[in-house]
Order: structure tokens, then sequence, then C-alpha cells
């Protein structure tokens, strides 16, 4: 660890103060804050979900005698029992389903892991033991597993999302073809599992007609109302509590099986039922980022100035739900391109339907983009940092888009000098210590600046402190530290004297926490509410928080509430409408009348044995700008398990699958690598000064699918640096280097 | 982690699926293993197996009637409401419900409840309170040593015992001796840092 390592970094300029986070104590107390701990009235029931055995076919006959001789057992819901349920949309019908299959819908068996029954008992250990006793017979068929099975159905985007369009600027063949430089070139990303150590439970009681759901969700509006059409009851009934998420990076925000399955077993026993889909089972139950191959041809003339950039993804999704993130229209907006192509397709197999996980569609498409940045720059003879530097846009060259603000290149000066980056040898296995060889790699990160309608209810008291309430939720991210902050700084109120929820569908509607949104629309908000509380006082908009700290306290009423409310540029107030019903519009990124962007540049050396072929990465520096840092204590925690994210993408994490029987083989949190505290050495945050005065009322930029953007891009870099070798296929394993 | 001759008959639900059958006879000469009133089925299903045992968590001895198949970790959960143990695999691979059982650290995942019986078992809940944190509380929040939180009580567990070992003497040991519990929010560096706090805490 570096000797100046320093979790709590103080703050530069446009950033609050690093004041620890509001839940700190609950979380090292082990306090009630996660749904699974939520108190239940009278004794839960639990649920053991019983999975396909197979991945494609049908159910013949199921055999309950043995499941319902175990003592205690209570309920087996099949599909030849289930109550009825309204089918609901995924996200890419305007819906917030996980799959268009809808639960225990028939004995239709579309992938492995697929949920066939539930069965409750008073106790979790007499559940699962009828689990194993239920005898259920299937008629096999033979599976598609992944690219290159026998099955696959390859289509372009366009054909299963109308509104895609690839793009064509000027003539990018020609361009490549007339090209000083220029490569063709084939990456690979693997199949990769959100694993957050939360499991997915859902626990579920009536109250007469009233359902209370505690679900980890990471968008409580958009479960309540989803789960009500689900299960034919008024929204107005349904409630759904999560204080606090274990993790997330994706998987809780969709209505995922289990939602339904233990309403409906508590509605018929008139009790709680506990229901946790266990890690194994979670491999195939919320999602994951898929497998994706990429083409990259790029050239450049013999100045290193970009020519042409063609780049072809295809993204391997299931049969049912042709779920797809897409994605290059925000690559082709990185650099100065000339000319640009750009093609999606999605490959269909018997799988569960993919979601996102952290950075969707930028984790694989930029590491395509930036290997070959750094393979092109190897092949012009140009230091990659230089080569970046020099083909750096203020505009989208696409559309001629500004940029809002883009500090690409002072996050590259930034880096470049922390890590000592100047004089770095270009030649390969230039660098050696003993057995190892060392490498040094860069890449740029980059994502979207997302936001989402929102809504806060601020109340002020006359004694100086304040209430925030607002159905965000916090994942991990300090979400409910920089609602404080961002009230507290506006209204001259010490942030620790201000109480928020979150996590609760009965609050006003927050922002899916997703596409690193929920700090820019909820500060939003919580500025719009601000806002009111100066029109009721009658102080003026520019006055300093001392005079308005001084006219709170001077209130004719204890206390004053209200209710603000903001929609992002380039929406109408029609979308606070749909937020208000669980919807999902997102704003921001490429195809704005901004572009707009948070940028870092990450620089890391590894050391590959010689003998051995373990890869280790000693040192890692990234540094990021993102518009105003609401805490920098927070936000150097992002940044850093960002980082972290990066090598593990890199180096560790890949779902394998058995592509006879088109199952997970690793569906567990130990054969499914991540990084563990052993993997990493020095880290290390450089937070930009970045002011951005259009993309929202304080100029936050999302920050929490950055850092892990382009990580893997600069250490296959680093790898070729140390060992010549190429790999263009991830994660970078030891057999990889042989 | 070092053996004691106090604790050689405390067995893990690791050690008892090893020793298959055999284990039975590990169980404490106190427990009273009790048939429920449910009757063997015709099909041979064999009745459900519940046994009265005291635990002494947190200080406290609590009796309960439990099935024998119990891990300690849902004891905890769904008998004690000591929730801050946390499920994260139930497999021993994640460290998420990791508790002292006779002051060391053990995986409350793979620990059958009835063999707890008679080891003093101590929780998150049991290692300091709001308002008195212990040095390694402190040290996770001085440091920002988690995220989302949900294996933190169980990285601090481990903390705590990392240091009572003896296995915090660098950060290249704390790092080897804290990688049984994973952090996906990686906080990783962070902890490292709050183990280093809390060692001159515990140990001045």
């Amino acid at each position: 660890m570096a000797q100046n390592y320093d979790p709590a970094p103080e703050a530069k300029s446009n950033m609050g103060q690093p004041i620890p986070r509001y839940e700190a104590v609950q979380k090292v107390t082990g306090a009630k804050i996660y749904a699974d701990d939520l108190p239940v009235p009278g004794r839960a029931a639990y649920g053991w979900m019983v999975t396909s055995a197979i991945a494609k076919g049908r159910i013949t006959s199921i055999d309950y005698t043995a499941a319902k001789s175990v003592p205690g057992v209570q309920l087996i819901l099949t599909h030849e029992n289930r109550p009825s349920l309204a089918d609901i949309k995924t996200f890419a019908g305007g819906g917030l389903g996980i799959t268009d299959v809808q639960p225990l819908s028939g004995p239709e068996v579309h992938h492995d892991g697929q949920p066939v029954a539930l069965i409750v008992a008073d106790t979790f250990e007499a559940a699962r033991e009828a689990s194993f006793k239920l005898a259920i017979s299937y008629a096999e068929s033979s599976p598609t597993a992944t690219f290159g099975d026998e099955g696959t159905v390859e289509k372009n985007l366009s054909e299963v999302n109308p509104r895609y369009e690839p793009i064509r600027f000027n003539d990018a063949d020609a361009a490549i073809t007339n090209s000083a430089h220029s490569i063709d070139v084939e990456y690979y990303t693997p199949t990769q599992h959100h694993n957050a150590i939360e499991l997915f439970s859902t626990t579920a009681y009536w109250d007469g007609p009233r359902l209370v759901l505690h679900e980890p969700s990471q968008y409580v509006w958009g479960l309540r109302n989803a789960s009500a059409s689900m299960m034919e009851v008024d929204a107005e009934n349904v409630r759904v509590k999560s204080p606090f998420v274990g993790g997330a990076f994706g998987s809780k925000a969709a209505l995922t099986h289990r939602t339904a399955l233990a309403a409906m077993a508590a509605k018929q026993l008139g009790r709680p039922v506990k229901l946790v889909a266990m890690r194994d089972q979670g491999f195939t139950h919320s999602g994951h980022r898929q497998e994706t191959r990429q083409r990259v041809r790029l050239g450049c003339d013999a100045n290193g100035k970009l020519t042409g950039y063609d780049h072809r993804q295809w993204e391997f999704t299931a049969r049912t739900t042709p779920y797809s993130n897409g994605g290059l229209e925000k690559t082709v907006a990185m650099y100065d391109f000339k000319a640009a192509r750009t093609d999606n397709y999605v490959v269909q197999g018997d799988r569960n339907v993919p979601t996102f996980m952290r950075s969707p569609a930028e984790v694989p498409t930029v590491y395509a983009l930036e290997a070959a940045m750094n393979e092109l720059a190897a092949k012009a003879g140009i230091d990659p940092v230089e080569f970046r530097k020099m083909n750096d846009t203020r505009v989208n060259p696409v559309n001629g888009v500004p940029y809002t603000s883009r500090s690409l290149n002072e996050c590259l000066d930034a880096a470049a000098e922390r890590f000592g980056w100047t004089g770095r040898n270009p030649e390969a296995r230039s660098m050696r210590d003993g057995d190892w060889l060392i490498g040094w790699g860069c890449s740029i990160a980059m994502y979207p600046t997302q936001m989402m309608p929102s809504t806060a209810r601020l109340t002020v008291r006359r004694n100086g402190t304040a209430f925030i309430e607002v159905a965000a939720h916090d994942v991990g991210t300090g979400c409910y530290t920089i609602a404080a902050q961002a009230a507290g700084e506006r209204l001259g109120i010490d942030p620790r004297r201000i109480d928020v929820r979150m996590g609760d569908s009965r609050l006003p509607p927050g922002p899916i926490s997703g596409g690193s949104i929920s700090t820019a629309s909820v500060t939003s908000a919580i500025a719009k509410a601000c806002d009111l509380v100066d029109e009721r006082l009658g102080v003026a908009k520019d006055a300093s928080a001392e005079e308005r700290s001084a006219a709170l306290s001077g209130m004719a009423m204890p206390e004053l509430e209200v209710v603000g409310s903001w929609v992002p540029a380039g929406m109408d107030e029609s979308a606070i409408e749909s937020l208000y019903k669980g919807g999902v519009r997102i704003s921001g990124g490429a195809g704005e009348e901004r572009t707009m962007f948070a940028f870092g540049a990450e620089m890391v050396e590894v050391r590959v044995n010689e003998r051995t072929r373990e890869v280790r990465v000693p040192r890692i520096v990234g540094a990021f700008a993102a518009g105003r840092i609401m805490n920098p204590r927070t936000a150097h925690s992002q940044y850093l398990g960002g980082l972290i994210w990066g090598i593990g993408s890199a180096l560790h994490e890949a779902t394998e699958i058995d592509h006879k029987r088109a199952r997970y083989v690793n569906d567990n949190i130990a054969e499914y690598l991540i990084p563990v505290n052993a993997d990493i050495e020095q880290v290390d945050i450089i937070m930009v000064p970045e002011v951005d005065e259009e993309v929202n009322i304080l100029g936050v930029k999302g920050i929490g699918e950055l850092a892990n953007v382009g990580t893997p891009a600069a250490i296959t870099d680093a790898i070729w640096h140390a060992t010549g070798i190429r790999i263009r296929d991830l994660p970078v394993r030891i057999e990889k280097l042989l | 982690m070092s053996e004691t001759p106090d604790r050689m008959d405390f067995v893990s639900r690791r050690g008892l699926m090893k020793g298959g059958v055999a284990g039975a006879a590990i169980l404490p000469a106190s427990a009273r293993a009790q048939t429920a009133s449910s009757s063997e089925d015709a099909d041979g299903t064999v009745p459900l197996q519940r046994m009265n045992v005291t635990l002494d968590v947190n200080g406290q001895a609590r009796q309960l009637t439990i099935d024998t198949r119990s891990t300690l970790l849902d004891v905890l959960r769904h008998d004690l409401d000591l929730t801050g143990s946390k499920k994260g695999c139930d497999h021993g691979q994640c460290g998420a419900c990791t508790v002292h059982i006779d002051g060391e650290r053990r995986l409350s995942c793979l620990t059958l409840a009835a063999q707890a019986e008679g080891h003093e078992i101590v929780t998150i809940e049991g290692l300091g309170s709001e308002n008195a944190l212990h040095p390694m509380q402190q040290a996770f929040v001085d440091n920002d040593a988690f995220q989302c939180g949900y294996c933190t009580p169980g990285q601090i567990m481990s903390a705590v015992a990392c240091i009572r070992e003896g296995h915090a003497g660098s950060d290249a040991e704390i790092r080897e001796y804290m990688s049984g519990n994973l952090c996906r929010c990686a906080a990783y560096p962070n902890i490292v840092a709050a183990v280093k706090q809390a060692k001159s805490g515990m140990e001045g």
C-alpha cells in the first residue's frame, strides 16, 4: 500500500466534504438494514425454488408423493397448480421483467436453472429436503449453449430492436484501407455474473388486500408497479421495502420469478414466506453479462491521426428474450475519427436472459476499442498515451455535438505523472526483475452521464434539522450520505443533522439505481426542493447558506415540508407521470442535444512470472474527472471498487458453460473467481477537478460504472508489454500465456 | 489457526460430512435428540429430527429446539433474530457468516448449531454496540472499509481474529489472512488500512 494511501481524500475544488457514510455505524454493528433482516408479522415459512435439471425440453410428469410427505411441508407450487398471473413486459418492452417467460407458466423449459417448482415448509431444512424428493420427469432436447454451437440464430440488432440504427459516417472502409497503419482484430469477452454477496431474497406477506415485499431492489417503485401488475392487484396496495442493498451491480433491478412465487405462497398460506435463491440458483435467476465477440478495424495516418473505425459486435442472448446492450454509438464518440461504421448483432441460444451488469455496454465495447488503440499505437510506433491525446475530440465526430465537458487529457496527464509513465520503453519484454517480466499498459475509462426524473420530499425544521425522503436506493454507493450533503450545503445545515429515508416505495419516487444515475438525479430533485423552501421563506435564490440558515431558524411554523421534482433536459413533465408508474426513462450520453460523458485514464503495471506464468498487478493508477464530486470518500471507494472490478474482469472472472448441456459449470463463488484481498496491492486514485455547468443542477456526473471500463485493455497491453503475447480473449489466465 | 485442546471436540459441518455417519458420535453429550411426533412414512421417509440445545451466544444462554440439520448461521438468523451474520453462499466460500467460537473465527454456515453447544459464540452484535464500538468497528468506519456493507460483519469478525492470531504483521500478511472474506464491492485496500489502524487500538 502506498505510504500516502488515504481512503478519505481531502476535497479539491468542486468537491464536497469527505464525511463518513450516513449508515456507517449500522453497517459495522450488524444492524437490520437489509431486506432479508427486516421483521415480519408472525412466524415465517421458508421457500425453496426447484430449478430445471435440463436446459431445453419439457416437463412430462411430476410425482409429489415423497416431497409432500416431508414433515413441515405446507405447499408445493408448479405449473400444474399455480394461481393465475398476468404476463409482464421486459425492459425492452418498457416493463421490468427479467424474461418474457412468466413464472411456472407451463411445462416448457427454456434454459438450465429455470424455476419449475416452489416448495414452502415450516423450516428451511424441510423445504430443502422436499426439494430433493420432488420427482420431475423431463423430455430433453439438445440445447444450444453459446457461440459456435449448433442451433444458434444470428440477427442484426435492428430486427429485435426497431430503435437501433447502425452507424455509417463517411466511408470507413476506404479510410481504413488507405491508412498508413491499420489493424483488423477480433476480441472475445466472457459471460460474467454480478455475484453480489447478498443473495436474491424476497419475503412476502399480505395484510388483507395489501402485499408487502421485503426485497433488495435497485428500483422499488418499478418493482412495486411491476409486481402489482403481475399479481393483478392495485399498485397502491403493494409496498416494497429495501432500506439498503447488499450489492447489486445491475442484478437487482428487474422483476424476477421469485417475487410472484413468494407472494402467491404467502397468500395461499396466510403467513409470511421467505424465499432466497441460493448462490448457484442466482446464476440463472437474474441475468448476467452476456459473452460477446468484437471485431475492430482501425487505421491511422503516418503521423498517428486516426482515420477510419469499423466496429462490429455480436452479443450472445436468450432465444426467448433477445436482450442486448449495444453501445457502439458511444465508442464511436470517443476519438476524432474521420469515418466510422458500426454493426451490432445478437446471437440466440437456449440460455437464461442476460441483463445489465456494471457498465453493461461499455465493459466489452470499450475494452475492444482500447485494446485496438493500444495495438495500433504499437504498430505505428507511437506512445499509447500520446496517441490518445493527439486524437482527442471536443465533439461527437458522428454528429458534431459538443461535449459538455471532457477532461480526458487532464486525466491522462495526471495518471502519467503519478505512475511515472514517461520514458516507458515501447519494446515488449524490455523490463524484468529476476523471473518476473514487467509490463506497463494504459487505457481510457469512460461512462455516459445519464439521468432520470426524480422527486424528493424535504422537511426543514426551525430547530436546524431537516429530513429527506425519496425512494432512491443505496447499493453501497453512498446515496443517503450525498443526499444529506446536497441539502446541507444549500441550506447551511450540517449534513449530520439531516435524516434521510430511502428504499421504500411509500416514499416519493426516485430513479432506478442503474446507469450511474442516482447522484445526478436525486441531488437535482433535492435542489428543486430547496428552491421551493426558498420561495416559501422568501429567501433570494443566491442567498448564502448563512442567510438561509437564519431564515430557517426564524420560521413561523416549526417545520416546512415541500416536494421537489426534476426532469432532465430534453424530457417534459410527462416524465414525472412515467416515474410515478414505475417507468424507466433515461437520458444522457451520446445522441442527446449535448454529448455527456465522464472520463478517466488508467495505467497499470503487471508482473508475469516467466516460469509459472502467474500474473500479478502490483500497482494501478486511475485518474478520473466526473463533474462535481459530492463526497471524495465515497467517490474514492467507488473508483477503488471499479478498478478492482477491472482487474477481476481482465484476469479472473468468467462463467464457464458446458457446451453439451448449456449449463453453467462454476456456479459458485469459489470457482467463479473474483479478486480477493491478496490479489490487490497498490491502488492509487486521483480525482481531477472538473466543472460542468450543463449536465444537471449541481454539475454531477455518475461515477459508479466509470472505473471498471477500459481496465482490461490496460492490463492486456501491459501483459503484451511484459511478454510479447497479445491475448484477445478474456480473462487472461495462466494457460493462455504458456 | 492453532489447535487448542479445549476445542478438540469441535467439528465443522464440512468435517461432519467428510466423516459421514460417524460424525453423529461427536454431538455433545448434553444433546437430547428427539423424534418429532410425525411418524415414519410408508415410503421410508426419515422423520424430522429435533433436539433441544442451549447456545452461549454473546454471553447469554439461549435455550431452543432446533432441527438437527440446522446450521449455526440459520439458527442465529432464523431462531435467535441475530441477523448481523450474513448468508452469502452457505458453502463456506465467502466468509460473510464468520463468527467467533471460543475466540476463533469460524464459518457459521459450515457449523451445525448442535455442535456449537458448550462453546462460546460471539457474533457481530456481541462485539461492540452503537455507542461503544469495538476498535475494529471504528476503524472500518474511519477507513470506509465497505460499500454495500453486506460482507462487513464477517470481515470485522475475521479482522479481529486476524490480529489475535498474530497475522497482521504486514500489509501482505493482512491481505493473505483476510482473503477468506470476499468483498464484491472490493474495499480491500480500505480493509487493510482498517486492520492496521485497529491493530494499534487493540494492542495499545
